[in-house]
Protein backbone atom coordinates (compact mmCIF):
# COMPACT_ATOMS: atom_id res chain seq x y z
CA UNK A 1 0.00 0.00 0.00
CA UNK A 2 3.02 2.46 1.02
CA UNK A 3 4.52 1.66 -2.58
CA UNK A 4 1.39 2.27 -4.52
CA UNK A 5 1.65 5.72 -3.07
CA UNK A 6 5.01 6.63 -3.56
CA UNK A 7 4.50 5.92 -6.91
CA UNK A 8 1.29 7.68 -7.80
CA UNK A 9 2.66 10.90 -5.77
CA UNK A 10 5.76 10.44 -8.69
CA UNK A 11 3.50 10.15 -11.17
CA UNK A 12 1.84 12.87 -9.46
CA UNK A 13 4.73 14.93 -9.32
CA UNK A 14 6.25 14.41 -13.02
CA UNK A 15 2.55 14.98 -14.40
CA UNK A 16 2.77 18.30 -12.50
CA UNK A 17 6.02 19.01 -14.36
CA UNK A 18 4.53 18.09 -17.57
CA UNK A 19 1.41 20.53 -17.27
CA UNK A 20 3.56 23.30 -16.06
CA UNK A 21 5.99 23.18 -18.73
CA UNK A 22 2.96 23.12 -21.51
CA UNK A 23 2.02 26.41 -19.95
CA UNK A 24 5.05 27.84 -19.76
CA UNK A 25 5.54 26.99 -23.84
CA UNK A 26 1.93 28.52 -24.61
CA UNK A 27 2.33 31.77 -22.66
CA UNK A 28 5.95 31.93 -24.41
CA UNK A 29 4.06 31.47 -28.00
CA UNK A 30 1.26 33.91 -26.55
CA UNK A 31 4.22 36.41 -26.12
CA UNK A 32 6.05 36.07 -29.33
CA UNK A 33 3.27 36.40 -31.25
CA UNK A 34 2.25 39.78 -29.23
CA UNK A 35 5.76 41.01 -29.68
CA UNK A 36 5.40 40.37 -33.61
CA UNK A 37 1.78 42.02 -33.79
CA UNK A 38 3.22 44.90 -31.99
CA UNK A 39 6.49 45.24 -34.62
CA UNK A 40 3.94 44.96 -37.41
CA UNK A 41 1.70 47.78 -36.12
CA UNK A 42 4.92 50.04 -35.24
CA UNK A 43 6.52 49.56 -38.59
CA UNK A 44 2.65 50.63 -40.15
CA UNK A 45 2.74 53.73 -37.77
CA UNK A 46 6.57 54.53 -39.01
CA UNK A 47 5.98 54.17 -42.63
CA UNK A 48 1.85 55.02 -44.08
CA UNK A 49 3.34 54.25 -47.37
CA UNK A 50 3.65 50.53 -48.72
CA UNK A 51 7.08 49.74 -49.55
CA UNK A 52 8.59 51.11 -52.66
CA UNK A 53 7.68 48.87 -56.04
CA UNK A 54 11.06 47.08 -57.65
CA UNK A 55 11.96 45.54 -60.40
CA UNK A 56 14.73 43.39 -61.52
CA UNK A 57 17.78 45.18 -61.68
CA UNK A 58 18.80 46.06 -65.01
CA UNK A 59 15.27 46.64 -66.35
CA UNK A 60 13.51 50.66 -66.67
CA UNK A 61 11.71 51.75 -63.86
CA UNK A 62 8.01 52.34 -64.35
CA UNK A 63 7.43 55.97 -64.13
CA UNK A 64 5.36 57.32 -61.79
CA UNK A 65 4.01 60.81 -63.52
CA UNK A 66 4.11 61.75 -66.87
CA UNK A 67 6.54 64.05 -65.94
CA UNK A 68 8.70 61.23 -65.40
CA UNK A 69 8.31 59.70 -68.51
CA UNK A 70 11.57 59.60 -70.58
CA UNK A 71 12.62 62.83 -72.68
CA UNK A 72 11.77 62.38 -77.15
CA UNK A 73 14.05 63.64 -79.10
CA UNK A 74 14.12 64.58 -82.71
CA UNK A 75 15.08 62.08 -85.26
CA UNK A 76 17.81 63.24 -88.05
CA UNK A 77 19.51 60.82 -90.39
CA UNK A 78 19.52 60.05 -94.01
CA UNK A 79 17.05 58.24 -95.88
CA UNK A 80 17.85 55.27 -97.88
CA UNK A 81 18.68 57.24 -101.30
CA UNK A 82 21.01 59.37 -99.10
CA UNK A 83 18.69 62.22 -98.49
CA UNK A 84 19.08 64.23 -95.29
CA UNK A 85 16.10 63.67 -93.58
CA UNK A 86 14.97 65.62 -90.08
CA UNK A 87 11.89 64.90 -88.20
CA UNK A 88 10.13 66.64 -85.01
CA UNK A 89 8.85 63.77 -82.42
CA UNK A 90 8.54 66.67 -79.54
CA UNK A 91 6.36 69.84 -79.06
CA UNK A 92 4.14 68.65 -82.26
CA UNK A 93 0.44 68.10 -82.71
CA UNK A 94 0.96 64.60 -83.83
CA UNK A 95 2.76 61.50 -81.84
CA UNK A 96 5.09 59.54 -83.65
CA UNK A 97 5.34 55.94 -83.35
CA UNK A 98 9.62 54.78 -83.85
CA UNK A 99 10.26 51.47 -85.23
CA UNK A 100 13.94 50.58 -84.37
CA UNK A 101 14.20 47.73 -87.35
CA UNK A 102 17.29 46.08 -88.99
CA UNK A 103 17.63 43.91 -91.66
CA UNK A 104 19.68 41.23 -89.66
CA UNK A 105 17.37 40.13 -87.00
CA UNK A 106 14.72 37.55 -88.34
CA UNK A 107 12.14 38.66 -85.93
CA UNK A 108 12.20 42.33 -87.91
CA UNK A 109 10.93 40.54 -91.39
CA UNK A 110 7.83 40.40 -89.64
CA UNK A 111 7.55 44.20 -89.18
CA UNK A 112 9.07 44.99 -92.41
CA UNK A 113 6.00 42.75 -94.11
CA UNK A 114 3.38 44.12 -91.52
CA UNK A 115 4.44 48.05 -92.57
CA UNK A 116 3.53 46.85 -96.22
CA UNK A 117 -0.17 46.75 -95.20
CA UNK A 118 -2.48 49.92 -93.72
CA UNK A 119 -1.52 50.24 -89.81
CA UNK A 120 -4.16 50.48 -87.37
CA UNK A 121 -3.02 53.94 -86.21
CA UNK A 122 -4.97 57.07 -85.62
CA UNK A 123 -4.69 59.90 -88.26
CA UNK A 124 -2.38 61.89 -86.03
CA UNK A 125 0.45 59.23 -85.45
CA UNK A 126 3.39 59.28 -87.67
CA UNK A 127 5.22 56.07 -88.32
CA UNK A 128 8.69 56.04 -88.16
CA UNK A 129 11.50 53.21 -89.56
CA UNK A 130 14.49 54.07 -87.51
CA UNK A 131 17.60 52.08 -88.38
CA UNK A 132 21.47 52.34 -87.62
CA UNK A 133 23.14 54.50 -89.71
CA UNK A 134 24.74 53.86 -93.09
CA UNK A 135 27.98 52.51 -91.20
CA UNK A 136 25.92 49.70 -89.83
CA UNK A 137 23.62 49.54 -92.18
CA UNK A 138 23.63 49.10 -96.09
CA UNK A 139 20.99 51.32 -97.74
CA UNK A 140 20.61 49.77 -100.73
CA UNK A 141 19.04 46.39 -98.52
CA UNK A 142 17.05 48.98 -96.31
CA UNK A 143 15.59 50.38 -99.84
CA UNK A 144 14.92 47.14 -100.97
CA UNK A 145 12.83 46.82 -97.63
CA UNK A 146 11.22 50.04 -96.64
CA UNK A 147 7.78 49.91 -97.20
CA UNK A 148 5.98 52.87 -99.01
CA UNK A 149 4.32 55.61 -97.96
CA UNK A 150 6.67 55.65 -94.53
CA UNK A 151 9.62 57.64 -93.55
CA UNK A 152 12.71 55.32 -93.02
CA UNK A 153 15.70 57.10 -91.20
CA UNK A 154 19.45 55.85 -90.95
CA UNK A 155 20.15 56.95 -88.33
CA UNK A 156 22.61 55.83 -85.25
CA UNK A 157 22.49 58.44 -83.00
CA UNK A 158 18.63 57.99 -82.57
CA UNK A 159 19.41 54.72 -81.19
CA UNK A 160 21.27 55.93 -78.92
CA UNK A 161 19.48 59.05 -77.69
CA UNK A 162 16.59 56.34 -77.40
CA UNK A 163 18.45 53.88 -75.55
CA UNK A 164 17.54 50.72 -77.71
CA UNK A 165 18.31 47.65 -76.30
CA UNK A 166 17.95 45.92 -80.09
CA UNK A 167 15.70 45.18 -82.48
CA UNK A 168 12.72 45.31 -83.26
CA UNK A 169 11.80 47.65 -80.57
CA UNK A 170 8.96 50.33 -80.68
CA UNK A 171 9.03 53.49 -78.98
CA UNK A 172 5.76 55.88 -78.87
CA UNK A 173 6.31 59.81 -78.41
CA UNK A 174 3.11 62.01 -77.74
CA UNK A 175 3.97 64.79 -79.43
CA UNK A 176 2.08 67.28 -77.44
CA UNK A 177 4.56 66.46 -73.94
CA UNK A 178 7.59 65.37 -75.59
CA UNK A 179 7.69 62.47 -73.51
CA UNK A 180 7.96 58.66 -73.90
CA UNK A 181 4.63 57.40 -73.46
CA UNK A 182 5.87 53.42 -74.30
CA UNK A 183 7.97 51.35 -75.58
CA UNK A 184 8.75 48.34 -75.91
CA UNK A 185 9.27 45.26 -78.07
CA UNK A 186 7.44 41.67 -79.87
CA UNK A 187 7.22 39.12 -82.09
CA UNK A 188 4.92 41.45 -84.65
CA UNK A 189 3.75 45.07 -84.93
CA UNK A 190 -0.09 43.93 -84.27
CA UNK A 191 1.33 42.99 -80.80
CA UNK A 192 3.50 45.56 -79.89
CA UNK A 193 0.88 48.48 -81.13
CA UNK A 194 -1.82 46.34 -78.43
CA UNK A 195 0.45 46.37 -75.72
CA UNK A 196 1.30 50.21 -75.86
CA UNK A 197 -2.67 50.65 -76.69
CA UNK A 198 -3.02 49.25 -73.70
CA UNK A 199 -0.18 50.76 -71.48
CA UNK A 200 -1.85 54.21 -73.11
CA UNK A 201 -5.11 53.09 -71.04
CA UNK A 202 -7.18 52.54 -74.95
CA UNK A 203 -8.72 49.63 -76.15
CA UNK A 204 -6.11 47.24 -78.07
CA UNK A 205 -5.85 47.07 -81.68
CA UNK A 206 -8.75 45.08 -82.93
CA UNK A 207 -10.77 45.47 -80.07
CA UNK A 208 -14.18 45.86 -80.37
CA UNK A 209 -15.98 46.48 -83.78
CA UNK A 210 -13.31 46.68 -86.07
CA UNK A 211 -13.56 46.57 -89.81
CA UNK A 212 -11.35 43.76 -92.03
CA UNK A 213 -8.33 44.49 -92.90
CA UNK A 214 -9.49 44.37 -96.95
CA UNK A 215 -11.85 46.95 -96.28
CA UNK A 216 -9.49 49.44 -94.61
CA UNK A 217 -6.88 49.28 -97.34
CA UNK A 218 -9.90 49.63 -100.00
CA UNK A 219 -10.86 53.04 -98.09
CA UNK A 220 -7.03 53.53 -97.92
CA UNK A 221 -7.13 53.61 -101.75
CA UNK A 222 -10.29 55.23 -101.82
CA UNK A 223 -8.71 58.48 -99.65
CA UNK A 224 -5.81 58.52 -101.60
CA UNK A 225 -7.04 58.58 -104.92
CA UNK A 226 -9.47 61.17 -103.84
CA UNK A 227 -6.71 63.52 -102.50
CA UNK A 228 -4.69 62.79 -105.76
CA UNK A 229 -7.36 64.74 -107.60
CA UNK A 230 -7.72 67.80 -105.50
CA UNK A 231 -11.20 66.09 -103.48
CA UNK A 232 -10.64 66.80 -99.89
CA UNK A 233 -13.00 65.31 -96.69
CA UNK A 234 -16.13 67.74 -97.02
CA UNK A 235 -16.33 68.73 -101.05
CA UNK A 236 -19.13 69.16 -102.42
CA UNK A 237 -19.04 66.88 -105.01
CA UNK A 238 -18.91 63.89 -102.79
CA UNK A 239 -22.18 64.69 -101.58
CA UNK A 240 -23.88 64.99 -105.54
CA UNK A 241 -27.26 62.80 -105.99
CA UNK A 242 -27.45 61.87 -109.60
CA UNK A 243 -31.24 62.17 -110.44
CA UNK A 244 -32.67 58.97 -111.26
CA UNK A 245 -34.35 58.66 -114.43
CA UNK A 246 -38.51 57.47 -113.61
CA UNK B 1 14.14 67.25 -75.56
CA UNK B 2 13.98 68.68 -79.36
CA UNK B 3 12.73 71.98 -79.42
CA UNK B 4 16.49 73.39 -80.85
CA UNK B 5 16.73 74.08 -84.45
CA UNK B 6 17.78 71.39 -87.13
CA UNK B 7 20.08 71.45 -89.55
CA UNK B 8 20.10 70.28 -92.70
CA UNK B 9 23.80 70.62 -94.62
CA UNK B 10 24.65 68.64 -98.07
CA UNK B 11 25.01 69.73 -101.65
CA UNK B 12 26.13 72.89 -100.84
CA UNK B 13 22.86 73.81 -99.27
CA UNK B 14 22.81 74.78 -95.28
CA UNK B 15 19.41 75.28 -93.30
CA UNK B 16 17.92 75.38 -90.10
CA UNK B 17 15.01 74.23 -88.96
CA UNK B 18 13.24 75.79 -86.23
CA UNK B 19 10.65 74.40 -83.55
CA UNK B 20 8.83 72.94 -85.40
CA UNK B 21 9.86 73.12 -88.14
CA UNK B 22 11.76 69.87 -90.26
CA UNK B 23 13.68 69.76 -93.33
CA UNK B 24 14.37 67.25 -96.09
CA UNK B 25 17.39 67.61 -98.87
CA UNK B 26 17.57 64.89 -101.45
CA UNK B 27 18.53 65.10 -105.02
CA UNK B 28 15.84 64.77 -107.38
CA UNK B 29 17.66 61.79 -109.40
CA UNK B 30 20.34 59.11 -108.20
CA UNK B 31 22.98 58.95 -109.05
CA UNK B 32 24.99 62.13 -108.94
CA UNK B 33 24.45 62.32 -113.16
CA UNK B 34 21.26 61.05 -115.14
CA UNK B 35 20.49 59.20 -118.09
CA UNK B 36 21.07 62.95 -119.77
CA UNK B 37 24.42 62.90 -118.37
CA UNK B 38 22.42 65.84 -116.52
CA UNK B 39 23.42 66.57 -112.42
CA UNK B 40 21.18 65.67 -110.48
CA UNK B 41 20.09 68.74 -108.54
CA UNK B 42 18.98 69.10 -104.75
CA UNK B 43 15.27 69.99 -103.48
CA UNK B 44 15.21 70.85 -99.94
CA UNK B 45 11.68 71.16 -97.83
CA UNK B 46 10.94 73.07 -95.42
CA UNK B 47 7.28 72.83 -92.96
CA UNK B 48 6.57 73.37 -89.87
CA UNK B 49 4.06 70.71 -89.77
CA UNK B 50 4.60 66.63 -90.04
CA UNK B 51 6.11 66.41 -93.93
CA UNK B 52 4.60 62.99 -95.41
CA UNK B 53 6.46 60.85 -97.13
CA UNK B 54 6.29 60.24 -101.11
CA UNK B 55 6.50 64.18 -101.41
CA UNK B 56 6.81 66.01 -105.13
CA UNK B 57 9.33 68.15 -105.53
CA UNK B 58 6.68 70.78 -105.34
CA UNK B 59 5.11 69.78 -102.68
CA UNK B 60 2.27 67.49 -104.30
CA UNK B 61 1.39 64.89 -101.38
CA UNK B 62 2.48 67.47 -98.42
CA UNK B 63 0.08 70.06 -99.45
CA UNK B 64 -3.02 68.36 -99.07
CA UNK B 65 -2.43 67.65 -95.76
CA UNK B 66 -1.53 71.37 -94.53
CA UNK B 67 -3.91 72.98 -91.89
CA UNK B 68 -4.59 76.69 -92.02
CA UNK B 69 -1.26 77.65 -89.64
CA UNK B 70 0.81 75.40 -91.59
CA UNK B 71 3.54 76.50 -94.09
CA UNK B 72 5.73 74.69 -97.06
CA UNK B 73 8.73 76.29 -98.57
CA UNK B 74 10.55 74.06 -101.52
CA UNK B 75 14.24 75.11 -102.66
CA UNK B 76 14.90 73.29 -105.96
CA UNK B 77 18.08 74.10 -108.19
CA UNK B 78 18.41 74.42 -111.59
CA UNK B 79 20.47 73.39 -114.73
CA UNK B 80 23.88 76.21 -113.73
CA UNK B 81 23.41 77.41 -117.43
CA UNK B 82 19.81 78.71 -116.32
CA UNK B 83 21.44 81.31 -114.30
CA UNK B 84 22.29 82.89 -117.08
CA UNK B 85 18.75 83.35 -117.50
CA UNK B 86 16.57 86.69 -117.56
CA UNK B 87 14.14 84.38 -114.99
CA UNK B 88 16.98 83.41 -112.50
CA UNK B 89 18.28 87.29 -112.85
CA UNK B 90 17.50 88.44 -109.07
CA UNK B 91 20.26 88.02 -106.70
CA UNK B 92 20.12 86.68 -103.59
CA UNK B 93 17.43 84.60 -102.06
CA UNK B 94 14.49 86.72 -102.11
CA UNK B 95 11.79 87.46 -99.34
CA UNK B 96 7.95 87.13 -100.62
CA UNK B 97 5.84 89.80 -99.00
CA UNK B 98 2.46 88.78 -97.84
CA UNK B 99 0.93 90.45 -100.77
CA UNK B 100 2.70 88.66 -103.30
CA UNK B 101 0.92 85.10 -102.14
CA UNK B 102 -2.13 84.31 -103.94
CA UNK B 103 -4.28 80.96 -105.07
CA UNK B 104 -3.20 81.17 -108.68
CA UNK B 105 0.44 80.52 -107.48
CA UNK B 106 -0.29 77.49 -106.38
CA UNK B 107 0.98 74.19 -108.47
CA UNK B 108 -1.94 72.27 -106.59
CA UNK B 109 -5.28 75.11 -106.28
CA UNK B 110 -6.59 73.48 -102.76
CA UNK B 111 -9.35 75.80 -101.08
CA UNK B 112 -7.89 78.72 -98.66
CA UNK B 113 -4.23 78.15 -99.42
CA UNK B 114 -2.13 80.61 -101.07
CA UNK B 115 1.22 80.35 -103.26
CA UNK B 116 4.19 82.09 -104.34
CA UNK B 117 7.13 81.62 -106.65
CA UNK B 118 10.48 83.01 -106.81
CA UNK B 119 13.91 82.49 -109.54
CA UNK B 120 16.54 84.01 -108.11
CA UNK B 121 20.90 82.91 -108.27
CA UNK B 122 23.43 82.73 -105.49
CA UNK B 123 27.00 81.70 -105.95
CA UNK B 124 26.69 81.20 -109.82
CA UNK B 125 23.54 78.32 -108.66
CA UNK B 126 19.97 79.10 -109.69
CA UNK B 127 17.00 78.17 -107.85
CA UNK B 128 13.38 78.13 -107.50
CA UNK B 129 11.65 79.25 -104.17
CA UNK B 130 8.45 78.07 -104.18
CA UNK B 131 6.36 78.77 -100.85
CA UNK B 132 2.67 77.70 -99.94
CA UNK B 133 0.93 79.27 -96.62
CA UNK B 134 -1.95 76.85 -95.21
CA UNK B 135 -4.32 80.11 -95.26
CA UNK B 136 -3.86 82.53 -97.42
CA UNK B 137 -6.02 85.02 -94.89
CA UNK B 138 -2.91 84.37 -92.38
CA UNK B 139 -0.41 85.36 -95.11
CA UNK B 140 0.71 88.30 -93.13
CA UNK B 141 1.37 85.75 -89.68
CA UNK B 142 2.75 83.02 -91.35
CA UNK B 143 4.67 84.75 -94.18
CA UNK B 144 7.06 86.30 -91.04
CA UNK B 145 7.97 82.47 -90.78
CA UNK B 146 9.04 82.27 -93.81
CA UNK B 147 11.83 84.85 -93.76
CA UNK B 148 12.76 83.67 -90.42
CA UNK B 149 13.75 80.14 -92.03
CA UNK B 150 15.15 82.17 -95.35
CA UNK B 151 17.26 83.98 -92.81
CA UNK B 152 19.40 81.03 -92.09
CA UNK B 153 19.53 79.60 -95.63
CA UNK B 154 22.65 79.18 -96.96
CA UNK B 155 23.97 78.39 -100.14
CA UNK B 156 27.38 77.50 -100.95
CA UNK B 157 28.99 76.97 -103.95
CA UNK B 158 28.83 73.24 -105.57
Amino acid sequence: MTALVVVEAVLLAVLVVLVAGLLRAYADVLRRLRELADGIAGSHSRQSAPAPFRVTPGLPEPAATEDDWPEAHDVAGVGPDGGVITLRTAGVEHDTALLFLSTGCASCATFWDELRRPLELTASTRVVVVTRGPEHEDPVEIAALAPPGIDVVLSTQAWSDYGVPGSPYVVLVAGATGRVRGEGTGQSWQQVHALLSRADGGAPAGAGATKPRADRERESDVDRELLAAGILPGDPSLYQVQALDQ
Amino acid sequence: MGIGPLEVNAHGLRALAPHPWEARLYRRDAPEVNQHGELAHPVLHLANFALPPGRGDFGTGAVEVMGPGHVFVSLLEFERAEAFRPLFAHRGVPRPRPSDFGANALQRRLPGQGGWQGFFTENGRPFCLYVVLGSLRQAHRLVPQVHGVLDELRIGAR
